[in-house]
């Protein structure tokens, strides 16, 4: 198993969304720290923080409709700096505009889900990003 | 506001100089009486100086008269002191002189009878006299010189020849006061035509001026109008931009309204139905308790907490499920409308014929026993994959509301018509009742037996497309009977660049 745990950085501004894939995600078996921002402001403020650039790569789950800015501009802003663009980015929204898409992967995006009002579905897609999360390396920091 | 204003203007200054016009139509009827009198002025003066030549020919003549009579005498005497053939010959051009003058003045004096009164009393008098002279000539000529002296002697030929002179002086005295009269008459008639000649040359400077101011006038208006008229339609262009970009952005806002809108409605259904579904399996997990508390401990068996649990609550969570999952259905629907708002149009050359066999094959497996005929179809140049949601639709609807008492015939045709191309989906189906012709076309309405599947948006997304092609779409349907929509296109759809 992972010897470093990765954190997981939600942000997610709907407290129920946030809610439901927190739990879906304990569901999935995925037992890693989950810190939840309901804004792209103090996200980014704890993400750009010393302390959290020293302890290495961070797995962000986004949404891209926030209060206060973009998901996509958080992107760009996270893809734009130099420790934190190795963290891998799982875009999460309601969105399913194929031009948003295209755009968050070209930002540097790892994953664009799309949350499904399918519930089944959308339990299915969190399970499932819970086992790639399992599974995933986080390239350990020099 | 401005320019409606100046509009009017023009249009009063155009009128203002078609009144401006009358004192120039006055001045040229004047002109003609003027050239008419003139015209008529001239003809009498030339008769008045016809009159005055007239009598001068008549005093002529008449003196004439009394020379050649004189003439006629003198040669006589002459002829009877000395004899010879030039007295005789004088004498005789004399007499014959005196019958044709005598002749004349009786012709010109045709018009006045007192004139011919007197000519009648002086023509015995002048022929006695001239018979007087012949019988001396004859005596003369016969040698008897004596009987023509003693004639001469009787002093008759001199009686003769004053009373002549007498009658011949009143004769040209009245002709004198005639000349006088018509000499006056002709040179009234001279100067009145002076007079008119003069009135109507500064008539004409006059009316010259006028038409040329009034010309004036009325070209800097038609150069006024021209000049508004170029400035309005650059305005005018301008506001159809304008009003153009607006609707453009009218148009762009409703769209992405739509799509917030849907965005924003989707993240709470993502909720309910998230939680719903935690509940369902909180549900299953409270039955599952009741179930193991049961066996344990039969005495908590109650029917009503069976029936909260295994019916109320699973009835409630069932409906809610239902709803959200319409609900994002609809939602769905009005961002798939929205989006197809939002994408760009590519006309390109399509074939018609094809593209509509093409959507009654993919809806063969569904169509049964029903048969489709695609009959050959104009081809046009517009956007292939609006058009082929438009038939796709139109055919799948028309197979989906078939009536399954008679077996499904469906007909695809279209016809050119000028600019554009009619297309008729028509079938033998269940038809539309006459009140909801237009209300199938609405969002979310559907109408007749709500037997089949669907949200009611095929139609109403049809006619979104066919009108961002720029054409139009109507139904003719009988209900019982069947259902025809036919859609109306142009041959050629502009480019989106090609609008602005």
């Amino acid at each position: 198993m992972n010897p470093n745990p990765v954190t997981i950085v939600m942000i997610e501004d709907d407290a129920g969304h946030a809610r439901l894939i927190e739990k879906n995600v304990r569901r999935a078996g995925v037992c890693n720290e989950i810190k939840h921002f309901a804004d792209g402001t103090s996200a980014l403020a704890h993400l750009q923080a010393a302390d959290v650039r020293a302890a290495g790569p961070v797995l962000i789950l986004l949404d891209l409709n926030l209060p206060d800015m973009s998901g996509v501009d958080i992107l760009a802003k996270l893809k734009a700096d130099e420790k934190m663009r190795r963290s891998p980015v799982i875009v999460l929204t309601t969105t399913d505009d194929k031009t948003e898409i295209q755009r968050c992967y070209d930002l540097g995006a790892n994953v664009y889900i799309t949350k499904p009002v399918d519930y089944e579905n959308f339990a299915n897609a969190i399970r499932q990003l819970g086992l790639f999360l399992s599974v995933m390396q986080v390239p350990e920091t020099e | 506001m401005a320019a409606q204003h100046s509009l009017a203007e023009s249009a009063s200054v155009g009128l203002l100089g078609r009144r401006g016009q009358w004192p120039l139509i006055i001045g040229f009827l004047v002109l003609m009486a003027v050239g008419i009198a003139t015209v008529w002025l001239v003809i009498t003066s030339r008769a008045q100086n016809q009159w005055v030549a007239h009598t001068f020919e008549v005093q002529t003549r008449t003196t004439s008269l009394l020379n050649a009579l004189q003439q006629a005498e003198t040669a006589q005497r002459g002829y009877l002191l000395v004899g010879g053939d030039i007295y005789a010959r004088t004498y005789r051009s004399g007499r014959d002189a005196t019958l044709r003058n005598l002749a004349e003045i009786r012709k010109l004096t045709t018009d006045n009878a007192e004139q011919q009164r007197r000519i009648d009393a002086v023509e015995p008098i002048v022929a006695a006299r001239l018979a007087d002279l012949e019988q001396i000539m004859t005596f003369a000529e016969s040698d008897r010189l004596i009987d023509a002296v003693a004639r001469v002697r009787s002093n008759e030929g001199k009686r003769l020849m004053d009373d002549v002179r007498r009658r011949l002086g009143a004769i040209l005295r009245v002709e004198a006061r005639l000349l006088d009269q018509r000499s006056t008459r002709a040179r009234n008639s001279a100067y009145a035509l002076l007079g008119v000649t003069l009135v109507g040359l500064s008539l004409i400077v006059l009316i010259a001026f006028l038409a040329y101011r009034s010309l004036r006038r009325y070209t800097q208006a038609i150069v006024a109008a021209s000049d508004e008229l170029k400035v309005l339609n650059t305005d005018l262009e301008g506001r159809v931009a304008e009003r153009t970009a607006d609707l453009t952005a009218a148009n762009e806002e409703i769209q992405r309204y739509a799509y917030i809108v849907s965005h924003d409605l989707r993240a709470p259904l993502v909720n309910i139905m998230g939680f719903t579904s935690e509940l369902k399996a909180v549900r299953s997990d409270i039955a599952a308790f009741r179930q193991a508390a049961i066996e344990k401990a039969p005495e908590l068996d109650t029917k009503e907490s069976r029936i909260l649990i295994e019916e109320d609550l699973a009835e409630a969570i069932g409906f809610i499920s239902t709803s959200t999952a319409k609900m994002d259905r609809l939602i769905n629907a009005i961002l798939k409308i929205s989006r197809e708002g939002g994408r760009v149009l590519t006309p390109e050359r399509v074939d018609m014929t094809a593209l509509a066999e093409n959507a009654a094959q993919a809806i063969h497996h569904q169509a049964g026993d029903a048969t489709i005929t695609v009959e050959p179809l104009p081809s046009l140049v517009s956007d292939r994959l609006a058009l082929e949601q438009i038939f796709g639709n139109l055919i799948e609807n028309a197979v989906k509301y078939l009536d399954a008492s008679r077996p499904g015939e469906i007909v695809v045709s279209g016809i050119e018509r000028g600019g554009v191309s009619e297309y008729a989906v028509a079938d033998n189906g269940r038809g539309i009742a006459p009140g909801d012709h237009e209300r199938v076309f609405d969002l979310f309405r559907r109408s007749g037996t709500q037997d089949r599947p669907g949200e009611g948006i095929g139609l109403a997304h049809v006619r979104a497309l066919v009108r961002r092609l720029g054409g139009t779409i109507t139904v003719t349907s009988e209900f019982g009977v069947g259902s025809t929509f036919t859609v109306t296109l142009p041959k050629t759809l502009l480019s989106e660049g090609g609008r602005g």
